[in-house]
């Protein structure tokens, strides 16, 4: 799936493409694509990434490129697919009764529960939110463990 | 279109066909013509394309083509067999010829616009188009395709052509992305060690596809019915694999479907109860199989293929790598230029609103051509809240970066004093 989508393998890109979206929000999911899961998540992210493009850009991160390990690590990415949001090059977090808010992981069940997503934190930073909560169920939300290791 | 623009030309130099009292009015005034950059009828004659609104929308307008003649541009320099259910959706619209050009006949991907961006005629409309509504003549080879790559491009096509008359059909490297992925998949399930499974798992993953899945579903149809005997028979088989069949039945719960009519209920039934059983605790609905990546370092990246230097290929052509990404740009650029009047409606308040009007205006003065200095480095990192983040985001960053800069200071100081020596037993001596 990923072959529908932007995907960037470099620091460089990702940058230009943070520093590039303005007043839009941007997704940007770091994973590989041969994985299944991330084959799933592909799937949903390229069919509404063309319902949301008003207010959205969509884009993949290949966390296989040697490239954006800086970005792998920046952002603290351990499992896959993991989603991140931006906002004028600002982070957006979003409470969803997980461990991480500062990442979306795993897949999204179906394309309205990405399009809804992405429009809670569109709306969110609208107002000047960098924090918004999850408006999807807690069931629609894929379950994942954290394991500290420095902590 | 063509004949109108023509038209209008000829009667430019005499305005006498204008009414009279417009004339005595006014002696400067010129008959309405349409201005197809900026979209409107205006009768200020050849002058109008030093007005500062048309040089706006013009450079917005060659940008927009220009984003668009990247595909074709990447089509050039690596030439891809065309695939026959591909060859209707592609197609180009020329804006210096009003000309539609889709690939319907064409044997290679934008073969029919590489021919037609090469074409005199090509030429000729352009240099036309540059000369009426300005441009500068300088940009012509951004929108042509030069003769001699043009003839490598016609080089490479022939003997990829006469390499899939010798290699059998359909050779395409890169082209074949089903296949691509499939053994992707296949290569991460053989960690489980049964083929049954991957067989099992397969009719789900095709589904994104429905033309695999209407040419190919009878073979697999078989697989399927087999599928639950092997879970019920086969007891050898570690928990971790069929957790992660179980799992995908699951988690594909909206495409399953149409899948229906294969399965009978009875066996996908067989097939839950048999993983809940085998995952215990675990089988919460949200849960999806994720896999875990171990970090690389990339400070070992100093020369090699294997630690990902960067290849010698890309330096040469940073410039093509650089379109793709910058598509996006200039999407973004040109909607905001069209509709200036909605940013002052937005907040003023929302995240970033600084951030991104000073970004704006770098964008728009890149764009012109002019060096903007911003604090922007190859180090530059966004703001980014961590999971343990207290206080300021900045703090998110200092304290990467102090990491960072104590990690390259352990391996430095680390890899000096160690040096490896048999063991030698203290008590021998």
């Amino acid at each position: 799936m990923s072959y529908l989508l932007t995907t960037l393998t470099t620091k460089q890109e990702v940058d230009s493409i943070i520093r590039s979206t303005i007043d839009k929000v941007l997704v940007l999911r770091f994973g590989r694509a041969s994985d299944s899961v991330c084959l799933l998540l592909d799937d949903v992210l390229a069919k509404s990434a063309r319902d949301v493009s008003k207010f959205a850009t969509v884009a993949l991160v290949d966390i296989d490129s040697d490239d954006v390990q800086v970005y792998v690590k920046y952002f603290d990415i351990t499992l896959i697919p993991s989603t991140i949001f931006f906002f004028n090059a600002h982070h957006m977090k979003m409470d969803s009764g997980t461990a991480d808010h500062s990442k979306w992981v795993g897949a999204f069940r179906a394309k309205q529960d990405f399009v809804d997503v992405v429009e809670a934190i569109f709306r969110g930073a609208m107002k000047g939110k960098l924090i918004v909560s999850c408006p999807l169920p807690p069931e629609r939300i894929p379950k994942y463990q954290l394991y500290y290791k420095d902590v | 279109m063509e004949e109108k623009r023509s038209q209008t030309h000829s009667s430019n130099p005499n305005p006498k066909s204008n009414t009279r009292m417009k004339q005595g009015r006014n002696k400067k005034k010129h008959e309405f013509e349409y201005c197809t950059v900026c979209k409107l009828n205006h009768d200020q004659g050849p002058s109008h394309k030093y007005v500062r609104r048309h040089t706006k929308s013009l450079s917005t307008f060659l940008s927009r083509f220009q984003s668009k003649l990247s595909d074709v541009l990447f089509f050039l320099k690596n030439p891809t067999p065309l695939r026959l259910e591909h060859a209707s959706r592609t197609r180009l619209w020329c804006v210096f010829c009003d000309a539609d050009i889709d690939e319907r006949d064409s044997s290679f991907a934008c073969g029919n616009a590489i021919n037609h961006l090469a074409s005199a005629e090509h030429l000729k409309n352009l240099k036309h188009f540059l000369w009426k509504y300005g441009g500068g003549m300088d940009c012509v080879d951004k929108f042509r395709i030069l003769e001699a790559d043009f003839t490598k491009w016609e080089k490479k096509c022939k003997s990829l052509k006469s390499e899939a008359v010798s290699g059998g059909p359909m050779p395409g490297p890169s082209n074949d992305i089903h296949n691509k992925l499939e053994y992707g998949i296949i290569d991460t399930f053989e960690n489980n060690s049964s083929s049954s499974f991957s067989n099992g798992v397969m009719p789900l993953l095709y589904h994104t596809n429905e033309y695999q899945v209407s040419h190919s579903g009878l073979p697999q149809v078989a697989n399927v019915g087999r599928f639950p005997q092997d879970v019920t028979t086969s007891s050898s088989i570690n928990s971790k694999g069929l957790t992660v069949s179980s799992q995908r039945s699951l988690t594909s719960n909206g495409r399953k479907g149409s899948l229906d009519d294969h399965f009978n209920s009875e066996s996908m039934s067989e097939v839950y109860q048999q993983g809940r059983m085998t995952k215990g605790q675990s089988s919460s609905q949200g849960f999806q199989n994720l896999a875990q990546i171990s970090s690389k370092d990339s400070k070992e990246s100093s020369g090699n293929v294997h630690t990902g230097a960067l290849p010698p290929w890309f330096a040469a052509d940073e410039e093509i790598q650089l379109s793709i990404p910058l598509q996006p740009v200039s999407g973004t650029l040109v909607s905001m230029s069209n509709k200036l009047g909605k940013s002052k409606k937005l907040n003023p308040k929302r995240v970033g609103a600084a951030w991104a009007e000073r970004r704006k205006r770098e964008m728009e003065m890149e764009q012109r051509g002019e060096i903007v200095k911003s604090d922007y480095d190859a180090n530059w990192l966004p703001n980014f809240g961590g999971v343990w983040q207290s206080g300021c985001r900045k703090e998110t960053r200092k304290e990467f970066e102090l990491e960072k800069d104590t990690v390259v200071k352990v391996e430095s100081q680390s890899e000096m004093p160690v040096k490896i020596q048999p063991y030698v037993s203290k008590r021998m001596h």
